[in-house]
């Protein structure tokens, strides 16, 4: 029982660590550009077979393919920064509609070219780890080693950077960030990119072990979604403790109760928080 | 005495409504210059066309000679930088996070350190709380904040909108004693807009009062604080 209690916990916290990879793209997306990002799904489904390319068909080592799908993804959210998003830049909602739009095209683009069917990914790693009862895989353990340094890496680029603060400080008032020298062309594509490379990371580190097809996009997105209104809009702490959070609670109701029994739980959690603590667990008044 | 600022025959528009018609005057080199005027006369209107927030449809902004681009970031490039109106800092930043996105375009390590040692001098209790969000301080110092993240793009020209706007008297005297520290300190060209003529005008070499969209009066700060006409319609008295 207890070992059991233990696996559930640490599969929450790799689920926790996917979705807070995803909801820091997507509330940075919103946050520097207002526009709520509904292809930011299909990025992590992207990511994940650019890094199944890089890997199955190219051969590159996995930390590489990670990399460069990384690299391709900042590319990637810059250029559809510049294409999609820059003619809506002072309208929310046809921006919020492109990137439906946007999410159509990815999602069935990946279908022409990829087939529906799920792909294999193969193991980066076999072989377990074992703590005293405890059997933790070791290609879990590497998920989210990896998972976990590229938060950190994210955190301290935002919170202790000079490029870093333009980009918070822009998310709370760009007409005086802009007439500090703050440059928003700039800024925007580097927002975006980086949100889009967080997820595109996230699917191709996910990959190996949840498997790779162009449908994979629509749960993580709708994680990122909880996660960014349980956590409080902008609020990086109560994201990292909603996604957490949101991670231990499918896994344990999972294991002990049933899959489906998980998502019921997560959504009467939503209604709770939202009814208690509309601004989300860490969030401020404000938006 | 030559001009640091120069504004001439300035036109804005916002949609059908006129804003500023033809205003022109200058702020001397080094000194501080009040443009004051009750609310809606267009004082607010100046600062955002030097900065580039709203375009002209005529007249011309020049900075030590040089025309002022219409855009954002145009006027800080010619060393002009503005603590605007309702202070909007960030925040969610800590108050020396606020000071150093004043300081985004200094390049130059020691310079935006010496700086940083200068506005904690001027306002030693940003100092006691730069780890502190911005949003949480009290409006006073707020509004030093606001003043010292202005201050921290080095500027030649310091615009400051409203500073007095919803502060207590008792801060309004004191940052009015560090506004003059700062010009004489740094020789720095001060152009001080506010709704408190007296403050202003006690303060400034030159004034220049506004008056739906149109220069009214300009003279020194003390000709323009005797006047009748101005103490009638500004002062109460």
């Amino acid at each position: 029982m207890s070992f059991l209690i233990a696996q559930s916990i640490i599969n929450g916290v790799i689920l926790g660590t996917l979705y807070l990879m995803m909801a820091i793209g997507f509330t940075l997306a919103f946050g520097v550009m207002r526009i709520v990002n509904f292809a930011h799904g299909e990025f992590y489904m992207i990511g994940a077979f650019l890094a199944l390319i890089g890997v199955n068909w190219l051969g590159l080592p996995f930390p590489l393919a990670l990399a460069l799908t990384a690299a391709l993804a900042i590319l990637l959210g810059a250029l559809v920064e510049r294409i999609v998003f820059r003619p809506f830049r002072a309208d929310e909602l046809s921006g919020m509609i492109a990137s439906l739009g946007l999410a159509m095209i990815l999602q069935h683009a990946a279908l022409i070219i990829f087939g529906p069917d799920p792909q294999s990914f193969p193991a980066l790693v076999s072989g377990v780890y074992r703590l005293g009862d405890l059997i933790v895989p070791q290609s879990r353990a590497l998920t989210l080693g990896v998972g976990v340094v590229i938060l950190l890496a994210f955190y301290v680029f935002l919170m202790h950077t000079r490029m870093g603060r333009a980009l918070r400080a822009l998310v709370q008032d760009q007409e005086v960030a802009a007439i500090y020298g703050v440059r928003l062309e700039i800024m925007y594509p580097l927002g975006l990119g980086l949100g889009v490379a967080l997820a595109a990371v996230a699917g191709g580190l996910m990959a190996p072990l949840f498997g790779v097809s162009p449908f994979i996009g629509a749960t993580p997105l709708l994680k990122a979604f909880i996660v960014v209104i349980l956590g409080g809009l902008g609020s990086i702490p109560g994201a990292a403790l909603a996604a957490i959070l949101l991670g231990l609670i499918e896994s344990l109701t999972s294991s002990f109760v049933s899959a489906s029994a998980a998502d019921i739980v997560t959504f009467a959690l939503v209604v709770v928080v939202l009814l208690i603590r509309p601004a989300g667990l860490l969030g401020r008044g404000e938006a | 005495m030559p001009s640091d600022l120069s504004i001439r025959e300035l036109t804005v528009n916002y949609g059908p409504v006129r804003a500023l018609h033809g205003v022109s005057f200058d702020v001397p080199e080094g000194q501080i210059a009040a443009l004051v005027g009750s609310n809606g006369a267009g004082k607010s209107t100046v600062l955002k066309a030097i900065c580039g927030l709203v375009e002209p449809v005529e007249g011309t902004i020049t900075v030590g000679g040089e025309a002022v681009a219409p855009k954002p970031g145009a006027a800080l490039r010619l060393g002009v930088a503005l603590s605007p109106e309702g202070r909007r800092l960030f925040g969610r930043l800590t108050v020396e996070e606020n000071l150093m996105m004043g300081a985004y375009t200094v390049s130059d390590r020691r310079a935006r350190r010496e700086m940083l040692e200068r506005v904690y001098g001027y306002f030693p209790r940003l100092q006691e709380r730069k780890r502190q969000a911005a949003g949480s301080l009290s409006g006073g110092e707020q509004q030093m904040c606001a003043i010292g993240r202005a201050l921290m793009a080095q500027p030649r020209v310091l615009l400051l909108d409203e500073p007095s706007l919803g502060i207590a008297p008792i801060i309004v005297a004191e940052l009015g004693r560090i506004i003059e520290q700062i010009s004489r300190g740094l020789g720095m060209t001060v152009l001080l807009v506010e709704q408190n003529a007296q403050m202003a005008l006690s303060l400034a070499a030159t004034g220049i009062v506004l008056e739906t969209g149109s220069v009214k009066l300009t003279g020194t700060g003390h000709e323009l604080l005797a006047s009748p006409e101005i103490r009638a319609a500004y002062l109460g008295h």
